[in-house]
C-alpha cells in the first residue's frame, strides 16, 4: 500500500506517536488518547484563544448588526458596506474567527483517523496499520495495542461516553452564546447548541468509543479554557464576572462607550479605540474575561492590526 | 464611498465548516474497514473445492465498508468451477449507523476449512465452529450450541480425532472433531488474542498469541509443554519442519525455535512485520513479509541466502509446487521461486488483491481473491484454466 503526502505528513507521524506514548504510559492506550489529545491541544492554544477571542468579539457585535439590519434591511449592498464598516472600526476580522479554525481543522482529522487506524480490532485493519509504522523498535514491541480502559473496550461505542460527548459539546456551546435580538442569530445559535451535541452524541455511539475519550476530552479543555477566558459564560446567566483588575478597566470602558449613542456603524470614538489597543497591545488578557456579556462591539476588539513593531512595554 | 464589498456571513460560515469538519471526520474512515471482510484458502479433497468467500464490500456510506452478504461455506467442483452447494452460516446485516464501528457481527470466515472423515469445518468471527456433512452441505453440528465465543480468526486443524482452534478470547480449543463437545481448554495467561492457525505435530500443538508467546500444548490433554517468548506478538503461523519451527513475529523478527525444548535456534530481522507462514525446502527457508521482500533463509543458520523486491506486502501463504515456490502479493502478482537456483519469476499476474492463502492440488494452483474471483491455474505452465465468482 502506498502512502498519499497526507499519510506521510498527517497520519503516520500521529499514529506513530500514540503508539510510542502508549508505551511509555504503562500500555495503556486510553491513557494516550487523553495525553495527546492534550498536548495537541496545548500546541494549538495560542490559535484557539484567538478563536474564542475573534469569536466572542463578533458575538459582541451582534446587536449592532442587528440595528445595521433593522437600518439597511432593504438595501443588501449598503447593509454589506455598513457592515465592513463596523467590522473595520471594530478592529475585528472576519476571518479572525474562520482562519484558526481552518488551520486546526487538518490536525483534529488527522489525530481522528490516528486513532480510528490504532483501534485496529479486525485482521483488515490491523495488516492495513503496517505501512504507517516508523522502524522505531518500540513501535514494533507496543503494537498491537490493548483496546481495554477503565471500563471501556476502545473500540466498541459506549452509551455512557456519548452522552459525555454530548453534554460536553453543550456545555462548551452554551458558555459562547451570547443573547441577541436578531431572529436568524438566534435561530443559528439553537443549532449550534442543541443539533450539535446530538448529532455528535448519536454518532459516537456508532463509533469506537476510543474516539468519544478524544472528542470528550478536548471538550472538557476548551471548557476549561473558555472558563479561563470568559467565565461561565452564557451557562450561567445569573454567573457574577469576575472581578479581577482587568475587569474594573473593562467595565469603565463600557460605561465610556455605553454614553456613546449608536445607530449606524460609526458608533465608536476615536479615544475608546485607542483604550481598547492598548489592551491588546500591552499583552494583557482581554478585557472580555469576566464572563459577562459585553454591551456594545468595541468592548471585544481584537487585536488591532495597526502599529506593527510598536509594541507598548508590558504596564 | 461604496467599496462594493460583501461582508463575511460569519456565523454561516463557521458553521458549515463545523458540518464539514463532521464530513470530514466521517470521511476519515476511508480505508479503514468497520467490518471483518474474512475470504478463506481453498481447501480440497475428492475432487471438491470448499471455501468461505469474502464478506463484500458495499462502502456502507461516509467511506466506511460494510459487508454486503451474510457469511457462509461453498462447495465446487474442482475441475470445472461449477458450484455444488453452499451453505448459510447465518449473520447479521451491518449496523447501518455512520460510524465505522460494526453494530452487528457477519459471518466472516478467515481461517480456510479443514476436512476429516465426512466432515468440512469452517470457523467464524461470530464465535462459532460448523461441521457440516462434505457431501450434501447438511449442518451435523454446531460450537457452541448455545450462544457464541469471543472471534474466531484461527484457521482449524484437525488431527488425533480432535479438533483445535484458537480463539481472540485468549483460549485454545480442543473439540471432539465428531461430536463438537469440548475436550479441554487452554488458556494463555494474558487473555490475548490468538489469531493465528495452531500447527499440530505429531501430539504437540504449537500455538501463537498475540501475548508475545509461542506455545507448545500437549495435543492430547492441553497441558503447555513450554512456551517461547519474542520482542513482538505473533500473528502468524507456525511452521514445523524436522524438529524446528519456523515463525515470523510482528517485533519483525523471523524465529528458528527448537520444537523440543523452544529454545531459539536463531532468528533474522526484516524491516515490517511477518504475517504469512514459511516454506521449507531442504535447507532453505522462504518467507514473505510486508515490507515487501521475500526472504531466502539459510534453515540451519538463519543467513540470508538472497531477498527479492516483489513490490508488494506477502500476506497469503505460499506453496511449494515441486521444483518451484510460488508466492503471492497483495497486489495480485503469483511469483515462482526455483528452489534449484533461487532465481524469481513472474509466474501469472491476476491484478486482484490476494489475502488468502494459496492452495495447490494436482498440479492446479487455486488463488481466491478479494475481489471474490476463485482462480484455477495450472501450476507447471501458468495457464489459466478457471474463473468462478465465488460471493
Amino acid at each position: 500500500m502506498e502512502l498519499n503526502w497526507w499519510d506521510i505528513i498527517a497520519i503516520q507521524p500521529m499514529t506513530n506517536i500514540l503508539v510510542v506514548m502508549t508505551h511509555y504510559l504503562f500500555n495503556n492506550f486510553g491513557l494516550a488518547i487523553i495525553a495527546l489529545t492534550l498536548i495537541v491541544n496545548g500546541a494549538m492554544l495560542p490559535l484557539t484563544l484567538k478563536q474564542v477571542r475573534a469569536s466572542k468579539a463578533m458575538q459582541a457585535l451582534q446587536p449592532k448588526l442587528a440595528e445595521l439590519k433593522k437600518k439597511y434591511g432593504k438595501d443588501k449592498e449598503r447593509m454589506a458596506q455598513e457592515q465592513m464598516k463596523l467590522y473595520k472600526e471594530s478592529g475585528i476580522s472576519p476571518a479572525g474567527c474562520l482562519l484558526p479554525l481552518l488551520i486546526q481543522m487538518p490536525i483534529w482529522i488527522a489525530l481522528f483517523q490516528s486513532i480510528m487506524r490504532m483501534l485496529a480490532v479486525i485482521p483488515e485493519n490491523l495488516a492495513g496499520l503496517s505501512p504507517y509504522l516508523y522502524s522505531w523498535p518500540v513501535v514494533y514491541s507496543t503494537l498491537p495495542l490493548d483496546n481495554h480502559f477503565l471500563w471501556l473496550n476502545l473500540a466498541v461505542g459506549d452509551i455512557f461516553l456519548a452522552l459525555l460527548v454530548g453534554a460536553s459539546m453543550w456545555v462548551q456551546q452554551k458558555m459562547i452564546m451570547t443573547p441577541s435580538p436578531d431572529p436568524a442569530q438566534k435561530t443559528q445559535s439553537s443549532l449550534m447548541l442543541w443539533i450539535l451535541p446530538i448529532m455528535f452524541a448519536w454518532l459516537t455511539l456508532s463509533f469506537p468509543s476510543g474516539l468519544a475519550l478524544f472528542w470528550v476530552t478536548s471538550n472538557l479543555f476548551r471548557i476549561g479554557l473558555q472558563y479561563w477566558i470568559g467565565g461561565w459564560g452564557g451557562l450561567v446567566k445569573s454567573s457574577p464576572p469576575k472581578d479581577t483588575g482587568r475587569d474594573k478597566k473593562y467595565r469603565k470602558r463600557i460605561a465610556e462607550v455605553e454614553q456613546v449613542p449608536s445607530g449606524g456603524a460609526d458608533i465608536v470614538p476615536s479615544s475608546a479605540r485607542e483604550e481598547d489597543t492598548s489592551y491588546e497591545e500591552s499583552g494583557d488578557k482581554r478585557p472580555d474575561s469576566g464572563g459577562g456579556y459585553p454591551k456594545s462591539p468595541r468592548d471585544t476588539k481584537p487585536k488591532s492590526r495597526r502599529g506593527k513593531g510598536h509594541r507598548p512595554k508590558r504596564r | 464611498m461604496r467599496t462594493g464589498k460583501k461582508a463575511l456571513p460569519v456565523g454561516k460560515i463557521s458553521l458549515l465548516l463545523v458540518l464539514l469538519l463532521v464530513g470530514l471526520v466521517l470521511a476519515g474512515c476511508t480505508g479503514i474497514r468497520g467490518s471483518p471482510e474474512g475470504g478463506t484458502g481453498a481447501t480440497i479433497a475428492d475432487g471438491t473445492i470448499f471455501l468461505s468467500p469474502s464478506l463484500a464490500s458495499s462502502g456502507g456510506g461516509f467511506g466506511c465498508s460494510a459487508p454486503a452478504t451474510e457469511g457462509k461455506l461453498v462447495a465446487l467442483n474442482a475441475e470445472t468451477g461449477v458450484q455444488r452447494w453452499e451453505v448459510p452460516l447465518g449473520g447479521a446485516a451491518p449496523s447501518g449507523g455512520f460510524g465505522c464501528a460494526s453494530g452487528a457481527t457477519p459471518v466472516a470466515v478467515y481461517g480456510s476449512p479443514a476436512l476429516f472423515e465426512e466432515l468440512v469445518y469452517v470457523a467464524g468471527y461470530n464465535g462459532k465452529v460448523y461441521a457440516i456433512n462434505a457431501e450434501s452441505g447438511a449442518l451435523r453440528w454446531v460450537y457452541p450450541r448455545e450462544g457464541n465465543i469471543d472471534s474466531i480468526v484461527s484457521g482449524l486443524v484437525v488431527g488425533l480425532d480432535k479438533l483445535f482452534f484458537g480463539c481472540a478470547d485468549g483460549n485454545v480449543y480442543a473439540l471432539d472433531a465428531a461430536t463438537g463437545d469440548l475436550l479441554w481448554e487452554f488458556a494463555t495467561e494474558s487473555e490475548e488474542k490468538i489469531w493465528s492457525t495452531p500447527a499440530l505435530d505429531g501430539e504437540t500443538l504449537y500455538v501463537s498469541s498475540f501475548d508475545k508467546k509461542l506455545y507448545a500444548i500437549n495435543a492430547n490433554d492441553g497441558t503447555k509443554k513450554w512456551e517461547f517468548e519474542a520482542e513482538g506478538a505473533f500473528a502468524s503461523t507456525p511452521l514445523v519442519v524436522d524438529g524446528t519451527l519456523y515463525i515470523g513475529t510482528l517485533d519483525r523478527h523471523f524465529y528458528a525455535i527448537d520444537a523440543a525444548n523452544g529454545t531459539e535456534k536463531w532468528k533474522f530481522q526484516a524491516e515490517k512485520w511477518f504475517w504469512t507462514r514459511a516454506v521449507v525446502f531442504e535447507d532453505t527457508v522462504y518467507v514473505g513479509c510486508f515490507d515487501n521482500r521475500v526472504y531466502v533463509l539459510n534453515a540451519l543458520t538463519g543467513v540470508e541466502i538472497t531477498e527479492f523486491d516483489l513490490e508488494s506486502p506477502v500476506r497469503s501463504w505460499p506453496v511449494l509446487a515441486e521444483d518451484k515456490v510460488l508466492i503471492a502479493t497483495e497486489a495480485g502478482r503469483v511469483y515462482a521461486i526455483d528452489v534449484a537456483s533461487n532465481q524469481l519469476g513472474l509466474f501469472v499476474d491476476l491484478a486482484e488483491k490476494i489475502y488468502a492463502p494459496l492452495t495447490l492440488s494436482e498440479g492446479i494452483l487455486y488463488v481466491y481473491t478479494q475481489e471474490h474471483n476463485l482462480h484455477a491455474i495450472n501450476a507447471d505452465s501458468g495457464m489459466k484454466l478457471w474463473i468462478q465468482t465465488v460471493d
